[in-house]
């Protein structure tokens, strides 16, 4: 039954306005649920109200106290309510006594509802004294005045709150231990708590703000130390029995429920501490075991869990940066090893295998990299690292340091000649380019292999072995993206060389046709002429003296005077050794339908063709018919006659002065054409030296020129400071070394470009 | 949330019942945080006014009826420039051209049921009558007797002449 309320009081009557006051705020505290009549209601509001207007009450304060303007009253009425609710919340705290864990839980928040519930009502009612006296008491900047709503939740903080938040805390952690060891709970009171506590935030300065700050001290600090205590412990013994990898998976999923618990039913707010908190106990605690084990993992290539150690270090600060180190070491170590596999058998490595093994090891690894370490940034240098390492000192360039570029320049010739042209698909080949860009990138000499590249470009060119223009324009422009116009300018320039060339000899057989009636024509040798921009193409003249056959005589003179009337001036050097023909056989005895072709060079041409006169000729009369030195005489003939071509007598004799070489009309051989245009070997290896050597100059020149260039733009510049900005200036290209600089400097003194001033400075002379 | 256009019934000190609009009477901030508190009782039973009689509250209804539309006043509506404007509009003009008791009655009124425009409204009127008066006018306009001595008068004057329009 509701409590019959009191007769309304006397406007003026202070004492019986709260009684009757009292009598309705403890109804609205504690039998608000039975319902409240608006009889009631009214008759509240307007005691307050008439008692605050009520004229007599200036008697309390007087003139003497003149707030600049009329008496506010409710001072009273303020107070009376503050000893109501002082002694309403000691009762509910003496009752709360009696409960433990989840019912304290159930109680406290029970008694939070029913009363912040009555504290709304009871604002209303006393709105009057809030839009009055309150309002007033608070603009002059009294402290401890509060809207009657807020004055509700400052007492339950002082004569509640602080007598149970710890006994409530602890029931709310044993709560979340609970479920953190597997039980289902009440989580909705966790979250109630939260928000009572949340609520309790006042602001002192502006009682319509709240802070978060009773609920950090009073929820979010011991629920942190709580966590971390429990994961403290967990992790220990869970390190104990199990193994790394499991233990990972473990903190992986407790990291990710605490994440979800967030969301359950903790503020937002928490989120940032409370995974600082668990990656603190469950990362960095034991970050050095996780560490240790990496390496194991990179060994089995444990690809999944490594990707879990990742995620789990990348939560703490410069967690990855052991992994990283040791990824790199890792990597070089395995790239080195692969060198040190395929180099078994010395320094004769085939470029493709070399070149795959290095390619290998960086697929294998950046694979990694972007599985396990999310393409990580600072993960993709560390391989970057790694790899320039095992590309550029590895095994096999440990006599000759050059050789990582030169094979690899050597791997791109065996590409893009005709001979592997099984596997030219349009996207093969772009794919094997790309890769040998990735090898490239590494590179630290990658002057060595454009010299290389040059030569090798000049010869598929020259010799017509290249097996596709597209792919060759391909893997140029792919260079000049790498290393800019001028790494590629020179071999830019060799395909327009043979592209004028093409359109050159089209013209020059329309001239042939105007110029000379057929029979003319008849006698002349079929030909196609390169035309080569000297300074553009690596290329010698002959190191041998000839004397061109009568037949060709003639055939080239036409083109001589043919070119020079287009293009008078100009100087042509006829490049003997790197010209091919073809000339048929009619000599043999078998009688073939087709005669045999033999593709010669123009020398074995010369030699050949002097047995048209003479079915014997003696070594001296070759040698004076021909006029080509004994070097490159010897092994032409030599080819003729292993291929018995030509029978030597006296039989094996060696080709010198005495031995004498007749045509052998017994000839026989499966192809119709016959190669006799046979590199002879020791040149390859004598040409990689010479390369070599050819690099050497270049870059003795190269560190000459960036010398000069700094020195002119500083005047005096420090020794050392002087190194440092021209290996700067140059490690695009190579890795110069300091004594190749010092000489350099040296040289540049000697010439007196440099003068040597104190204090080891050096001076540039104008 | 009961329907907009629904009605509540509101009685008078005197015992009349008035019948009004939700929408009107929640002018009153005292009625609506009570159909808030008490949903059910409000919509079946009178709300008893206590302090208002049938006149006055029904001159209260009238104003809030016409400013049934109008926004709620939101805290910048405190600001200084509509609390020094003695303007007032049209309407609310010639709605408090009512004698000097209905006056006081409709002021009390808004204060007591927490209409603070109505407030507003009449406390600008009642400053209207005073502004450009000397203090004998003002004491005849609302039949104030003069409680001061010559001396007390006198002082006053003295400590307020810097006020003064001279």
């Amino acid at each position: 039954m509701p409590t019959a309320m009191p007769p309304m009081p006397n406007k003026d009557d202070a004492h019986g306005t709260w009684l009757y006051l009292q009598a309705g705020v403890e109804k609205i505290m504690v039998e608000l649920q039975e319902g409240m009549d608006m009889k009631t209601y009214m008759g509240l509001y307007t005691a307050i109200h008439n008692f605050c207007t009520a004229q007599k009450a200036v008697s309390t304060g007087g003139f003497s106290h003149n707030r600049g303007g009329a008496h506010l009253l409710g001072e009273e009425l303020y107070n009376h309510l503050i000893s109501y609710l002082q002694n309403h919340l000691a009762e509910v705290h003496t009752r709360s006594k009696s409960h433990v864990d989840e019912a304290l839980l159930t109680f406290y928040i029970k008694e939070w509802a029913r009363y912040t519930t009555a504290g709304q009502y009871n604002n209303h009612l006393f709105r009057y004294l809030n839009r009055h006296w309150v309002k007033r008491e608070m603009d002059e900047g009294k402290k401890n005045i509060y809207d009657i709503y807020t004055l509700h939740l400052v007492r339950w903080k002082e004569d509640m709150f602080m007598a149970t938040h710890n006994s409530v805390m602890s029931s709310v952690l044993k709560l979340v231990e609970k479920q953190r060891n597997g039980e289902t709970i009440e989580q909705s009171q966790i979250r109630s708590i939260v928000q009572s506590f949340v609520s309790l935030g006042l602001d002192e300065s502006d009682s319509s703000k709240t802070t978060l700050d009773v609920y950090k001290e009073h929820f979010e600090k011991p629920f942190l130390e709580a966590t971390s205590e429990y994961y403290k412990n967990e992790s220990k013994s869970f390190v104990a029995v199990n193994s790394v990898v499991e233990y990972m998976k473990k903190a992986e999923q407790r990291l990710d429920e605490e994440k979800e618990r967030v969301g359950l039913y903790l503020l937002a707010d928490i989120m940032n501490p409370l995974m600082k908190a668990c990656e603190e106990v469950l990362i960095t605690a034991h970050a050095d075991t996780l560490i240790e084990e990496f390496q194991v993992l990179l060994d089995n290539d444990r690809q999944a869990d490594m990707a879990r150690m990742y995620r789990l270090l990348s939560r703490i600060p410069s967690g990855l940066d052991p992994l990283r180190q040791k990824f790199e070491t890792h990597v070089r170590k395995e790239g080195l090893a692969a060198i040190d596999k395929v180099a078994a058998d010395g320094d004769t490595v085939e470029p493709k295998i070399y070149v795959e093994a290095l390619l290998d090891v960086h697929t294998q690894y950046k694979d990694l990299v972007n599985k396990a370490f999310n393409g990580e940034s600072e993960f993709v240098r560390s391989l970057d690292n790694a790899c320039r390492e095992f590309v550029n000192r590895n095994k096999v360039c440990k006599s000759v340091t050059t050789r990582s570029p030169e094979l690899l320049a050597r791997y791109t010739d065996t590409l893009l000649k005709k001979s592997s042209a099984k596997m030219s698909e349009e996207d093969d080949m772009e794919k094997m380019l790309g890769h040998v860009m990735t090898v490239f990138r590494y590179i630290e000499d990658k002057d060595v292999f454009q010299k290389f590249y040059w030569k090798m470009l000049a010869k598929r060119l020259v010799s017509g072995t290249s097996a596709s223009d597209d792919a060759e324009t391909s893997m140029i422009t792919k260079l000049k993206d790498a290393c800019g116009f001028e790494y590629t300018n020179k071999l830019q320039r060799m395909f327009q060389d043979m592209q004028i060339s093409k359109d050159l000899n089209s013209s020059y057989k329309d001239w042939l046709s105007t110029t000379f009636d057929a029979e003319d024509q008849k006698g002349a040798v079929e030909a196609s002429y390169q035309i080569l921009g000297t300074g553009f193409w690596p290329l010698n003249p002959p190191t041998t003296t000839l004397a061109p056959p009568q037949a060709l005589i003639k055939t080239y003179e036409r083109f001589q005077t043919f070119y020079l009337q287009k293009h008078s001036g100009r100087k042509l050097t006829w490049l003997w050794q790197y010209c091919k023909g073809e000339i048929k056989a009619n000599f043999t005895k078998s009688q073939v339908k087709t005669p045999y072709t033999f593709q010669v060079s123009t020398y074995q041409m010369a030699i050949l063709l002097l047995f048209n006169d003479q079915e014997t000729l003696s070594y001296e009369e070759i040698e004076a018919g021909t006029k080509i030195g004994k070097e490159t005489l010897d092994p032409s003939i030599g080819v003729c006659v292993k291929a018995r071509v030509l029978k030597v007598n006296p039989e094996g004799a060696k080709p010198e002065p005495g031995t004498t070489y007749t045509v052998n009309h017994g000839f026989k051989n499966k192809k119709v054409k016959v190669n006799l245009n046979i590199v002879i070997k020791p040149e390859q290896k004598a040409e990689a030296d010479e390369t070599n050597r050819q690099i050497e100059e270049d870059r003795k020149l190269l560190i000459q020129s960036a010398l000069v260039r700094i020195m002119k733009s500083r005047k005096t510049m420090q020794h050392t400071m002087l190194m440092t900005e021209t290996i700067n200036q140059l490690s695009s290209r190579f890795q110069p070394k300091v004594p190749d600089i010092k000489k350099c400097i040296d040289v540049l003194i000697e010439k007196e470009y440099l003068e040597r001033l104190a204090d080891g400075t050096l001076g540039y002379l104008a | 949330m009961a329907a907009p256009e629904s009605t509540i019934m509101l009685t008078s000190s005197d015992g009349t019942d008035i019948s009004v609009e939700r929408q009107v009477a929640e002018r009153s901030i005292l009625i609506k945080n009570l159909l808030a508190d008490l949903p059910g009782e409000a919509t079946t039973e009178a709300i008893p006014i206590p302090n208002v009689n049938e006149p006055v509250l029904r001159k209260v209804i009238e104003w809030c009826d016409h400013h049934k539309k109008d926004p709620p006043a939101s805290a910048e509506d405190d600001s200084d420039s509509r609390k020094k404007s003695t303007d007032i509009d049209e309407w609310d003009q010639k709605f408090m051209q009512v004698d000097q008791e209905m006056l006081f009655e409709i002021i009390l009124a808004a204060n007591y049921l927490d209409i603070k425009a109505l407030l507003d409204v009449g406390c600008k009127t009642v400053a209207n009558m005073i502004k450009g008066k000397s203090p004998d006018e003002i004491r005849k306009t609302f039949n104030i007797q003069n409680d001061f001595t010559p001396e007390e008068e006198d002082q006053i004057r003295r400590e307020n002449e810097w006020a003064e329009d001279r």
